[in-house]
């Protein structure tokens, strides 16, 4: 490029930066958003950490009868034990116990459901061991007749199975580490791409697109002279919140190189979707739609707050082609798998890929409007 | 002869079947003042869009100073200075920052930018608004604002596209006077306007209508294109007398001028002494009447109403 490509694209970019400047709602919503999304977010996924301790036990009398019942008594989950349930215990012919959950966040009815059968299976051990301990004597004497193997055996049975647990990745399971990188991804898609697709539109919709032309301007020079600043920003942004992520709530950050990789790699794609929504919007009206229309199914089908594994196989095929699912992936794998780049390759190279798309198209599409 | 500043030949752009300009030739030479005029919609924006390089010409071909307005776009762009029909700069930025801002896009040595902007200010009067807002400023001064902008890299030729519109008669005094400083360093202007008395000032003047030329001359030749001078009546009441008079047979128009009424007609001296010998309209009171110079007005309304009747056969 000669010398002069260079301080074309310098005015573009001080010009785009005087607006952003100049523009003190934006600017306010680029310096506060973030920090306070980045509060809010990570506070909100705390409560994930949920753990079953607070589940509780609260006995009723006998006025549960139906199965519409739980709204009723403020509970989640019933277990109904039926009349008779001591007899049929004795005659060796146990009732099953009527359990119901309510299903209707899915989560929590499978959660329930664990619980309940982990309580009954102990409150069962103990009894057993209770009965056990007070068999007769001659029972165990009869028992020491048996051969030592298949003694031995019966005790491996009788007793529960421990597994020794050692949780790997994310060691103290905090689901803040986890989801860090949604919280960036989401903060920075939303700011690059709705700024971005504005700041074309915005220059169609004032005729000064057609000022902009008439210059010996070039397109790369004009596209490259806005992207500067927005890039700068999201990285100042970027750097923002992983020190505050850091600092508020203590989480690491490894290998700071493959990070800035896949942030700005994620930036770029990020940027040319803006490009290219601003592209194809004639007003800002417009671009501010097909943003939001664009953000809404990649917050909720990208995996930045949940794991893509829960989405049915054809929609994670959807969920591919959103820079923020590769974004997140790559990050996770860093930070909290501290893979080696081998494993993450595959999700640099897509968003690479995403990069020279979303420029290229947004490149074509310019040309078309030019003439 | 030296080489034109703008050459159009058979120029030409459609859009489907709608012919927005057609085969439209001509040459300006350097430093004139080319008034282009015609109706909206009779092309003159496609024209300076194609001369831009914003529009593809779909036949025919036009030269900026020798280089193709399409195929060299980029050469050419750095050869003239744009002045937007709307006003087109960013009303955030301050009057010397767009300055400097078109001046950086237009790849002006950033050393020669302060002096070149300090000029710009004091050429357009607008040294004191220099650190106003663009968006801040009066209609009058959007104008010379943008024609600073469209200055900066101080081109050969500059195309204005209605810059007088919606102007005040002492900004738009302004402008032409300007304009004339321009023209008077060997500037090319270019530009597209409805007001007649801005036609009288240019040194020539093209017309358009439907796409097409239909004539290219200095003013005065324009109007001695006319057969004859120009009829006009004082007739009372004059509304009514306008009404009735343009559905007269052989009347191709009437306008109202100062409370008089011309009319276009193709032998003007018959119909008079016809009406002398019996006035046909009993409601209404003949006063008098009178021969007038045709203006420009005149020519545009004969040229775009296409009254071919009352102008000479078009030389070549």
């Amino acid at each position: 490029m000669k010398r002069g490509s260079f301080s074309a694209i310098a005015s573009v970019a001080y010009k785009e930066f005087l607006h952003i400047y100049r523009d003190r709602r934006v600017l306010i919503l680029l310096l506060i958003l973030p920090p306070v999304f980045t509060l809010v977010f990570g506070h909100a996924f705390e409560a994930g950490e949920m753990k079953n301790e607070t589940f509780q036990w609260r006995v009723e009398p006998a006025t549960v009868t139906g199965e519409w019942d739980l709204l009723g008594h403020a509970v989640q989950a019933a277990l109904i034990i039926p009349q008779g349930w001591n007899d049929g215990l004795a005659n060796g012919d146990p009732i099953p116990l009527r359990l119901y959950l309510d299903g209707s966040d899915t989560n929590t009815a499978d959660m329930l459901e664990g619980s309940v059968q982990k309580t009954l299976g102990d409150f069962q051990l103990s009894e057993r061991q209770v009965m056990v301990d007070a068999l007769p004597e001659d029972v165990f004497e009869l028992a020491k007749k048996l051969p030592v193997q298949v003694r031995k055996q019966f005790v491996s049975m009788m007793e529960p199975w421990k597994t020794e647990g050692k949780i790997l990745y994310n060691p103290k399971t905090r689901f803040i580490d986890y989801v860090v990188p949604g919280v960036i991804g989401l903060i920075l898609q939303l700011i690059t791409v709705t700024l971005m697709a504005c700041t074309l539109a915005r220059e169609r919709e004032a005729g000064t697109l057609y000022q902009l032309m008439v210059t010996s301007l070039r397109r790369r020079e004009i596209v490259i002279g806005k992207i500067l600043p927005y890039l700068a920003i999201s990285v100042v942004l970027i750097v923002g919140i992983i020190f505050l992520t850091s600092w508020h709530f203590q989480v690491q950050f490894h290998d700071p190189g493959a990070l800035a990789v896949i942030c700005l790699l994620f930036l770029l794609c990020s940027l040319g979707m803006g490009l290219l929504i601003s592209a194809i919007s004639r007003t800002q009206t417009q671009a501010i739609q097909f943003s939001v229309f664009f953000l809404l199914p990649v917050f909720v089908l990208s995996g930045a707050f949940a794991p893509l594994e829960q989405l049915p196989k054809a929609i994670r095929y959807v969920s591919e082609l959103f820079p923020l699912t590769h974004f997140c992936r790559a990050f996770r794998l860093v930070n909290l798998y501290r893979a080696t780049p081998q494993y993450y390759a595959e999700d640099l190279v897509l968003l690479a890929v995403g990069v020279l798309i979303t420029f290229l198209g947004a490149m074509i599409l310019l040309k078309r409007v030019e003439q | 002869m030296t080489e034109p500043a703008i050459l159009l030949d058979h120029l030409s752009k459609s859009y489907g079947d709608i012919h927005a300009v057609e085969e439209l030739s001509l040459a300006i030479t350097p430093g004139t003042i080319f008034g282009f005029l015609g109706a909206n919609g009779a092309g003159k924006t496609t024209t300076i869009r194609m001369l831009c390089g914003l529009v593809r010409p779909t036949s025919g071909s036009a030269k900026i100073t020798g280089a193709d307005v399409w195929r060299q776009r980029h050469i050419v762009r750095s050869k003239f200075g744009y002045v937007a029909q709307r006003f087109s700069l960013y009303r955030d930025l301050t009057v010397e920052e767009n300055i400097r801002f078109f001046g950086g896009a237009c790849r002006v040595p950033r050393g020669e930018l302060p002096a070149r902007t300090d000029r710009l200010l004091e050429l357009t009067d607008l040294t004191t608004k220099r650190h106003a807002p663009a968006g801040s400023l009066s209609g009058g001064m959007r104008q010379l604002l943008a024609l600073a902008c469209a200055l900066v890299h101080e081109p050969p030729l500059l195309f204005l596209d209605e810059p007088t519109s919606g102007l005040d008669p002492v900004h738009r005094q302004q402008m032409w006077n300007l304009l004339y400083d321009l023209s008077h360093r060997g500037i090319t202007i270019f530009v597209t306007t409805h007001y007649m008395d801005e036609a009288e000032r240019c040194t020539e003047v093209g017309f358009i209508e439907k796409g097409r030329l239909l004539a290219k001359a200095p003013p005065r030749a324009l109007k001695a294109s006319f057969h004859a001078k120009l009829l006009e009546i004082e007739v009372e009441p004059v509304m009514e007398a306008l009404v009735r008079l343009r559905e007269v047979p052989g009347i191709l128009g009437v306008s109202l001028r100062s409370g008089s009424l011309r009319l276009y007609t193709a032998d003007s001296e018959k119909l008079v002494a016809e009406w002398k010998n019996k006035w046909p309209f009993p409601e209404l009171c003949w006063v008098g009447h009178r021969w007038a110079e045709p203006d420009m007005e005149d020519v545009f309304t004969a040229y775009s109403q296409g009254y071919a009747a009352v102008l000479k056969p078009a030389q070549s």
